[in-house]
């Protein structure tokens, strides 16, 4: 016990105790149907996680449940099992067990999944809940940033810019309540979202005021689609951010300091 | 100049295991753009590959009069006119593949193969070995550029040379187009994929890690 109780799988844990609200609302509200998909999608996730831990002995993580999570909520609707099963290989494989697993993962392995989903088979639905689904994103929110796995700061840029966009007028009711789900899904995963606490800040920001340029330009897009492709461009963005705020912190240490 | 030389380690070694694309990442601006249809990946590749042999012939043969100072532009001025010939063939011939190619044929004067080829094989080898090595490398580059451009058809489109392989749902059979597929970023999918596949089969192929992970503290549980 060199480093204590916190290991990359409590983390975990506590991930999916603060979406637990949200998934038992999204599995009540869905019933047998949402049920199929989410086992669909950990089945998936699992057996690459099997495969990855037998081809190059990379530790399985409880964080499939995650990723399951936020793909069978998100993902189109009536895509049928083969896509699903393409679409979840590719974002799992491609986004996450290539660079080693979850935790060294550049991007969110459920955004890099919907955004494939997405781009690949424009023809199909994207999901809508109800609202008391996004309202169960607050209690996740809340569990969350209490025990600390998900970033307060994030929330904060991100809340902060929605104010201001719904009061300008650029974010209506329906792409606000989905844009919570994705939020507290996709953008605010621990790995992948930004590490400085400016640098949340301003990934908050950025995710909502994307957001809001996609809601009032992007004609024909529905809400799920305008937030998981705001997710991606802010979680590629969320490296440069950290590059950024820790530049800023060295040239005030350098001011202060002198040459450290 | 006893020793001998061996066409044939030269022609086969750029296929796969010194494949100018998957290993030394070279050309593949043009690899990615003209891969939507095998038709306009096969043309680039013919070419490719006779704007390459040929430019390779021709340095070659003057190498010993090209001035250091100025090779470069001799070699590209030799590469250009090729190009300008390959490119007004199509045009004449194959108008239709010559527009969806665009300005890509145009660009081959630029591409990094050709130009690596003549600067590092071409500029110190008689003609005879300098055309089996340009035309391997052709051919090495042709391999992954049909292969890629076969794939992205095929799951794009269902189709093959423009003829319906895999029967299309709209049309009463069982395949969706994966109209990814037909976008630019399913091209570096599928070439990493493919760098991935290769370097997996041919460990020796694969770059040193630039870090190491930290070893461990604890023991395993």
């Amino acid at each position: 016990m060199t480093r204590g109780l916190w290991n990359r799988e409590t983390v975990a844990l506590m991930l999916i105790a603060a979406y637990l609200p949200l998934a038992l609302f999204w599995l009540w509200s869905g019933g047998a149907d949402a049920v199929a998909r989410l086992g669909l999608a950990a089945l998936v996730i699992g057996v690459w996680h099997l495969v990855f831990m037998l081809a190059r002995a990379q530790a399985p993580s409880l964080a499939a449940l995650v990723s399951a999570l936020a793909i069978a909520m998100l993902a189109p609707e009536e895509l049928g099992v083969l896509r699903m099963v393409l679409g979840i290989s590719f974002g799992v494989v491609m986004g996450e067990l290539v660079f080693g697993g979850w935790g060294r993962n550049v991007v969110n392995p459920a955004t890099i999944a919907l955004s494939f989903l997405g781009f690949g088979f424009p023809a199909f639905d994207w999901p809508v809940f109800d609202p008391q689904v996004a309202w169960a994103a607050i209690p996740a929110i809340v569990i969350g940033v209490a025990t600390g796995v998900m970033p307060g700061a994030l929330f904060a840029g991100a809340i902060l810019t929605g104010l201001v966009a719904y009061a300008g007028g650029v974010l209506g009711g329906p792409v606000i309540l989905m844009a919570g789900i994705v939020l507290v899904l996709l953008v605010a995963d621990p790995v992948t979202s930004a590490a400085t606490t400016l640098g949340r800040w301003i990934h908050g920001a950025l995710y909502t005021a994307l957001v809001a340029l996609f809601a009032s330009g992007w004609a024909g897009a529905a809400p799920v689609q305008i937030a998981v492709a705001a997710a991606l461009l802010a979680s590629l963005a969320a490296p440069l951010l950290d590059e950024a705020a820790l530049a800023i912190w060295l040239a005030k240490r350098r001011r202060r300091h002198g040459r450290t | 100049m006893a020793r001998t030389i061996d066409y044939r380690k030269i022609l086969t070694e750029p296929l796969i295991r010194q494949n100018p694309v998957t290993l030394q990442i070279l050309g593949i601006c043009s690899a990615l753009a003209v891969t939507t249809t095998l038709a306009t990946a096969v043309t680039m590749s013919v070419s490719l590959t006779v704007v390459l042999t040929l430019s390779a012939g021709v340095i070659s043969m003057i190498r010993r009069h090209i001035p250091d100072t100025i090779r470069l532009i001799v070699q590209i001025v030799i590469v250009a006119s090729l190009v300008i010939v390959i490119d007004q063939l199509l045009q004449a011939y194959f108008a239709e593949i010559s527009r969806a190619l665009s300005v890509y044929v145009g660009l081959i004067t630029t591409n990094c193969l050709v130009l690596g080829r003549t600067e590092a094989f071409a500029r110190h080898n008689a003609p005879g070995p300098a055309m089996v090595d340009a035309f391997g490398n052709g051919l090495g580059y042709s391999l992954i550029l049909i292969i890629i451009g076969g794939l992205r058809e095929l799951f794009g489109k269902g189709e093959l040379f423009g003829v319906q392989v895999l029967p299309l749902a709209d049309a009463g059979g069982w395949f969706t187009p994966l109209s990814l597929m037909l976008l630019a970023p399913s091209a570096f999918f599928l070439l990493g994929l493919l760098v991935w596949a290769i370097r997996s089969l041919l460990p020796e192929q694969a770059e040193a890690p630039e870090h190491v992970p930290p070893l461990r503290a604890e023991p395993a549980e």
